[in-house]
């Protein structure tokens, strides 16, 4: 799964536009990441401009994410 | 089926809103839905358009809708050298989205369409055998409920969700995006041209663009390939458009210590359009279909005349009750692809040739080009142009043949 750092966020929305499959919506004001769709592929981290994309391979829940982020 | 519209279209921009204006012009029921609070916002675009790319179309451009009109373009080699490509009909203007955007779709409303903001589409609804007939919608943030209409329109922009429900491939691929980051600064003295910056250091497989604004501003922005691999990003390698465009401003001694007044980027689509523009019942239009042009991502002026030609093709297509995939296809896609489909097609070309010349290549170019030439590229004539180039640098035949066919 992805996590996106939503405060340098400038919702371009392009990580959607590149995600193959639809992982990650716009929902209101902000991106929502969908984890049990993403498949790992990082194509999303390559494309923001803004750099607030980062991948946890293996990690299908958020909360066995790393405290520490 | 009890309709509630005769054309849902999802999304209020350029193509959405001109779709719409044409339709209800002409006497159909249309809802167009745009997820986000304001027509127009957020920008995250360039912003410049060509005057004919308005006149041609019959419409009058109100002063509030753009910053200030452009004259020309100027196109920087790496090695500094410039062409300045200036006449009657390099005009433009630099807009601004938020209130052009607004305007179209007032002009839309004006003509009887419906305009909902903040209006969410989750879900494509659709008959027993598959065939779009509404949309599940929410208006924000509530209980979404259901919308009917035989024609489900998707001018819905990069992200193309709902196209993807329908059956549409409009998922991008990096090698055919660019990614980018742009400012608006302050104060940059500039002379009412487009200025364009390259080089595989400034920009791999893009460029630097400066949009001259009123009151000395400019939109200083930067799009490079979305395969680029210059930068660290989060523990990865990908493309990295801010830090290249950090570099730039730092050694442009106008703008090293300009002001940023706002900060936008985005990902644009500068490759094919999608391999189908409708099926029964619904059509993508605009940015959605991946109708944009490869050289430099620009689609407002695509997305206007795609609207005009979808909007008089759906109003043909009610009138005959025939909503079907080969009705749309032969009035809408053929026409489309015949037309617009020819002129990006060369754009395309001319951008895969551009993406494997070395800056000595470039240098070169644009050392032995002038402006007419720069016409004649624009237009899609090449054959005259790669001469002239391969003359001086005959190694550039292989690069450039692409061209020529």
């Amino acid at each position: 799964m992805i996590t996106i750092k939503h405060e340098g966020c400038i919702l371009c929305v392009g990580c959607s536009s590149v995600c193959p499959v639809n992982a990650i919506e716009v929902i209101g004001t902000r991106m929502q990441h969908f984890p049990e769709k993403c498949i790992d592929c990082g194509i999303c981290v390559r494309a923001c401009p803004a750099n607030v994309i980062r991948l946890y391979k293996g990690v299908k829940d958020p909360k066995d994410l790393p405290a520490k982020r | 089926m009890e309709y509630d519209h005769d054309a849902i279209v999802i999304g209020g921009g350029p193509a959405g809103s001109t779709f719409a204006r044409i339709a209800a012009g002409a006497g159909l029921d249309v809802l167009v839905i745009d997820k986000r609070r304001e027509i127009g916002v957020p920008v995250r675009c360039g912003e410049g358009l060509g005057e004919g790319e308005v006149i041609k179309k019959g419409l009058d451009l109100p002063r509030q809708c753009y910053s200030t009109p452009v004259l020309g373009a100027k196109v920087i080699a790496p090695n500094g050298k410039s062409i300045t490509w200036k006449n009657k009909d390099t005009r433009g203007w630099v807009l601004e989205r938020k209130c052009f955007d607004k305007w179209l779709a007032e002009l839309a409303v004006a003509k009887g369409a419906k305009v909902h903001t903040y209006t969410r589409a989750t879900e494509v609804l659709k008959d027993a055998k598959g065939k779009p007939n509404g949309l599940k919608i929410a208006h924000g943030g509530r209980e979404p409920y259901e919308v009917r209409a035989p024609l489900i329109v998707s001018a819905e922009g990069m992200e193309s969700m709902m196209a993807r429900q329908m059956g549409f491939k409009t998922v991008h691929q990096l090698y055919d995006v660019d990614t980018c980051y742009q400012y608006e600064m302050k104060p940059y003295d500039h002379e009412n041209l487009i200025e364009l910056y390259f080089g595989n250091k400034i920009a791999p497989r893009g460029y630097v663009w400066i949009f001259p604004k009123a009151d000395r501003k400019a939109n200083v922005g930067i799009g490079i390939g979305g395969n680029v691999t210059n930068g660290e990003k989060n523990g990865m390698k990908g493309a990295d458009p801010k830090a290249l465009l950090e570099s730039y401003i730092e050694g442009n001694s106008q703008l090293r210590d300009a002001s940023t007044l706002l900060d936008f980027g985005g990902v644009i689509s500068v490759g094919a359009p999608i391999s189908e523009f409708v099926k029964d019942n619904c059509m993508v239009i605009g940015t959605a279909a991946k109708q944009v042009d490869p050289i430099h991502g620009g689609g407002i002026a695509i997305a206007m005349e795609t609207g005009i030609l979808a909007g008089n093709a759906a109003v043909e297509a009610l009138k005959k009750k025939d909503l079907s995939r080969d009705f749309l296809y032969k009035s809408y896609e053929v026409p489309w692809r015949a037309g617009l489909g020819k002129d990006l097609e060369k754009k395309l070309a001319l951008r895969k040739v551009m993406e494997n010349l070395g800056d000595d290549d470039m240098n070169h170019i644009f050392g032995v080009l002038n402006d007419n030439d720069l016409k004649d590229v624009m237009d899609g004539r090449f054959a005259a142009v790669v001469a002239k180039i391969v003359a001086g640098r005959p190694q550039l035949v292989g690069a450039l043949k692409a061209l020529l066919g």
